[in-house]
């Protein structure tokens, strides 16, 4: 099941560093691309059929036009950027970090390969701030590459310059939000900004810009060395291509691997992830990140790891990162640590979100202290309709969603909570 | 000029211009949608997420102040599902807000007070002990108190010292239900026009330490006026309340809107120097530091009036209508005129906004009518002459040296409308109307012609009605229009609308 596409070298020693790196391959496809002209790697990104990693799986293909497009239509920007979006939070997503610990110079030449194919002189990596570790491997391998004149005035020679900075974000989820990271990037405020009514690229300080995960990024040597069609050949028609898939919870191989869309899921948790922790049966999976409504066993038995799979049976692929539970698990609880750091990232701009993401908190504490009353179940309900749909960006909808996922599936256990309340109210 | 094209609001057909915002199409037509953080002054935001309507052809209710019009467009923003939105978004707005209209100074002009009253009227489904606590009464500088309880965070106030003043002393600290308005730690409002958040602030959270617990503001009667603080003219509310045993008395200026002048703002010195309409006003007829009746008064005015060595000292700050009536006396009495203008003069003053360092606020009349202004032609006048009437010249009435040294030896005649020091132990001392007592027009800095109009109702007399008495000049503003103005200016009083009439 396994296919190695981003993550063929994580296994390597010290694969970290330029040399083992430049052996093992990275920096290969610098010198065909940069002898092309730049819209053959973007025709190439389009016609793999490649999806942003990072949890939302729009075409990277789109992405990348509207960014040279509005550069070509807006004559008085002369400049571009590409910002490639490391505030990996998701609770469940770990993906991200394995690139940046592993094989931080794929993802360098992942962004000289956009860079140029975008016409983007300066590009940013916003990582989250907690990320340090990883900031500082990152800005060593940036600073291999300006040593060995891959980076800088002249890109590996060619007449290109290209700049990567590092910017280390101040621990905001919601700062993992595009136009949010572009505000958190721009010094201001982590707020995402109101969402244009056509389709137009980010604007950083004014200028066009490309926002793409880093897995996205550093897919793209993989697809302008090999081609499109190479890419093409696993996955899905639609979900072409493979995903750092995460496994973590109740589960007795945790890790990142990486296949191609469209397996099953429950195979890749018996087999590759070696099956439910101890022997005991699995309740649950949030299948791609906390903000995914969760699936029941029967569910995660029909579910398959593609982005329209997965929304067909009414949740969603998102970044991939399965949180596994077994049969013991407290849906309750599990729900409430959910809303807990909900709770705590909702950056505060939106009403619905602002007031509402505190309140649901609320009450799932209240129910899990035997503080609930008879009607907390429609309450939550009504909240959550208020929150879904009605906001700037989709924090609070996710939120609507993930209680929505819970209650549906599991009613009965949060109405035992309730009577419990309530019995002891009355005694 | 915008395309116009038709929509249907509620089943109503309007014109609206291609691309506007929808929002202000629908409140420039009186159809009310309730919002928070959109200001005309400071366009949308998009977080209150309070003025959704529905729009055909959208599978979810959208923002109105995101969204523009288009050609055909349907809206309905009435309908029962959009109600249950309003009422919804409210009930959170209301979480933890600690609901204290009875001690509120918003209450009355308060939009959450006002949308809670025609939408909500819900009652709250969280128990108060879990209300989100936030900090109360914070001075943060410039008269202004901060209720982070009463914030609905629409952030009107940051966006005002971010993208108007860009002073920015405001910003939104914490997250979640954790945000609130905050200055700099350490830090205050430090903005001249910081004031103005007051009037931004849609809920009570920012209120006027000066205003705070005077008045209610249901009880006061409003005046549309100008400011006689500078030469720019800006228009403001004049809000007075005649309370019991009591002279009617001003409580706050508020910005009136003139989208040509000031926009929505106007500056803090402006909007407080509606003190000086209150206090140290003068009252009584005054001859030689003994009171006198009115009658009296004008028949020794009349006596100097008569002497050939009078001069007259004018305020370049009177309204149009005075200027040219003292004017008409001066003629008739072959009395010469001049408008000294230096002391109004302050560059300290004046700034690239709304503060003009020319602190008359019609001198453009004064310069229409042709009375010199100059120190040059004063002094070469003073030393003709042996009194001196003036007509609320402030510097006359300053205890400097420098006039002082100029009037020394002078008999002296005061219209004016405060008290000043020594005031009683000149010759002749007449109380008139101040600004906010009568009506006129000024003449603003870049020649805008405009209106204003009599706030208080005191019963005291302005100095068109005391030159009315002894030289039967017009009596009121309109008639000075009628018989003198109408002709000097090419236009009637009447054509003067409230945007004023650039000359």
């Amino acid at each position: 099941m396994i296919t190695r596409i981003v993550s063929k070298n994580f296994e390597i020693p010290n694969s970290h560093t330029l040399a083992v790196a430049k052996a093992n391959g990275v920096y290969e496809s610098i010198d065909k691309a940069f002898t092309q002209p730049s819209y053959v790697i973007e025709t190439e990104i389009e016609n793999s059929g490649l999806r942003g990693k990072g949890g939302g799986g729009a075409p990277a293909g789109a992405k990348w036009c509207l960014a040279t497009r509005a550069q070509e239509m807006d004559q008085t920007s002369a400049k571009s950027y590409l910002v490639v979006n490391a505030d990996e939070s998701e609770p469940g997503t770990f993906k991200d970090r394995q690139i940046m610990e592993f094989d931080p110079h794929l993802l360098i030449e992942g962004m000289m390969l956009t860079c140029y194919a975008i016409g983007a002189h300066d590009a940013y990596i916003y990582i989250r701030g907690e990320y340090k570790f990883f900031a500082d491997r990152l800005n060593k391998a940036i600073q291999e590459a300006y040593d060995d004149g891959l980076l800088g005035k002249k890109v590996k020679g060619f007449d290109y310059r290209l700049d990567i900075t590092v910017h280390r974000g101040a621990g905001a989820y919601i700062c993992g939000e595009k136009s949010a990271l572009i505000e958190s990037l721009e010094g201001n405020r982590g707020h995402p900004r109101l969402k244009p009514h056509k389709p137009s690229p980010e604007y950083y300080f004014g200028a066009p810009t490309l926002v793409n995960n880093i897995e996205t990024i550093a897919t793209v040597p993989y697809i302008v060395t090999n081609g499109a069609a190479a890419y093409r050949q696993y996955g899905t028609e639609k979900s072409p291509g493979t995903l750092l898939f995460g496994l973590s919870g109740h589960i007795n191989k945790p890790g990142i691997y990486e296949m191609a869309f469209g397996e099953s899921m429950q195979a890749f948790i018996d087999t590759i992830g070696g099956g439910v922790k101890n022997g005991k049966k699995l309740k649950a999976v949030i299948p791609g990140g906390a903000s995914t409504p969760i699936l029941n066993a029967q569910e995660v038995k029909e579910a398959r790891l593609d982005y329209e799979s997965m929304k067909e049976i009414g949740s969603a692929l998102g970044t991939g990162g399965m949180i596994i539970m077994d049969e013991d698990t407290c849906m309750v609880s599990a729900l409430k640590n959910l809303l807990s750091f909900y709770h705590h990232e909702s950056c505060g701009q939106c009403t619905p979100c602002r007031e509402g993401t505190a309140w649901v908190d609320g009450i799932i504490a209240n129910i899990l202290n035997k503080k609930a009353k008879a009607d907390d179940l429609e309450l939550l309900s009504d909240i959550s309709k208020t929150m879904n749909g009605k906001t700037i960006c989709v924090f609070a909808p996710a939120v609507a969603m993930v209680i929505d996922g819970f209650i549906l599936r599991f009613r009965d256990e949060f109405e035992a909570y309730i009577q419990k309340s309530l019995g002891e109210a009355d005694a | 000029m915008p395309n116009m094209v038709n929509i249907t609001v509620d089943d109503q057909k309007l014109k609206a211009p291609e691309g506007a915002i929808l929002l202000q199409v629908l409140i420039d037509n009186g159809i009310s949608v309730p919002h928070f953080c959109y200001h005309e002054a400071l366009g949308p935001d998009g977080n209150c997420r309070m003025c959704m309507v529905e729009i055909e052809g959208q599978k979810r209710p959208q923002i109105s102040c995101d969204t523009r019009v288009k050609k055909e467009m349907v809206v309905y923003t009435k309908n029962e599902s959009i109600n249950d939105l309003k009422r919804s978004i409210l009930e959170l707005e209301l979480l933890s807000h600690p609901v204290d209209c009875p001690i509120c100074d918003q209450a009355g002009e308060c939009s959450l007070q006002d949308y809670y009253m025609e939408f909500g009227l819900n009652e709250s489904r969280r128990p108060k002990e879990e209300k989100k606590l936030k900090d109360k009464k914070l001075d943060i500088g410039k008269n202004i108190i901060l209720d982070q309880e009463r914030c609905v965070l629409c952030a009107r106030c940051t966006r005002f010292t971010q993208e108007i003043t860009h002073t920015n002393e405001l910003a939104i600290i914490g997250r979640g239900n954790d945000a609130r308005v905050s200055t700099l730690p350490g830090q205050q409002m430090h903005t001249a026009y910081a004031m103005n958040i007051i009037d931004l602030c849609p809920v009570g959270a920012l209120t006027s330490k000066d205003f705070r617990f005077r008045q209610r503001v249901w009880f006061m009667h409003s005046a549309p006026s100008i400011c006689h603080g500078c030469a720019k003219g800006c228009n403001i509310h004049v809000d007075h309340n005649q309370e019991k045993y009591k002279s009617d008395t001003i409580f706050r200026f508020r910005p009136r809107i003139n989208k040509s002048i000031n926009g929505h703002f106007i500056c803090d010195e402006g909007r407080l120097s509606y003190k000086q309409e209150n206090e140290e006003r003068l009252d009584d007829f005054y001859h030689q530091n003994r009171r006198i009746s009115q009658e009296n008064a004008l028949s020794y005015l009349l006596r100097y009036l008569h002497d050939e060595n009078t001069l007259f000292v004018v305020s370049p700050s009177l309204c149009t209508e005075e200027l040219v009536i003292i004017q008409k006396l001066a003629e008739r009495f072959d009395i010469k005129m001049n408008a000294y203008h230096d002391p109004y003069t302050d560059p300290d003053f004046g700034d690239d906004w709304l503060r003009s360092q020319d602190r008359a606020s019609n001198l453009a009349a004064v310069k229409k009518l042709g009375i010199p202004t100059s120190k040059e032609e004063l002094l070469i006048e003073l030393g003709k002459t042996k009194v001196v009437v003036n007509f609320d010249h402030k510097a006359l009435c300053e205890n400097n040296a420098e006039t002082q040294n100029m009037l020394v030896n002078k008999t002296q005649i005061h219209f004016v409308s405060h008290l000043f020091p020594e005031c009683k132990n000149h010759e002749l001392l007449l109380p008139i109307a101040s600004y906010s007592e009568q009506k006129g027009t000024l003449i603003n800095e870049d020649g805008i012609l405009q209106k204003f109009e009599a706030g208080l109702c005191n019963e005291k007399k302005n100095l068109l009605e005391l030159l009315h008495i002894i030289n039967a000049t017009p009596e009121t503003v309109e008639q000075v229009w009628d018989e003198i103005l109408a002709e000097k200016f090419g236009l009637a009083y009447e054509t003067i609308s409230a945007e004023g009439k650039q000359l």
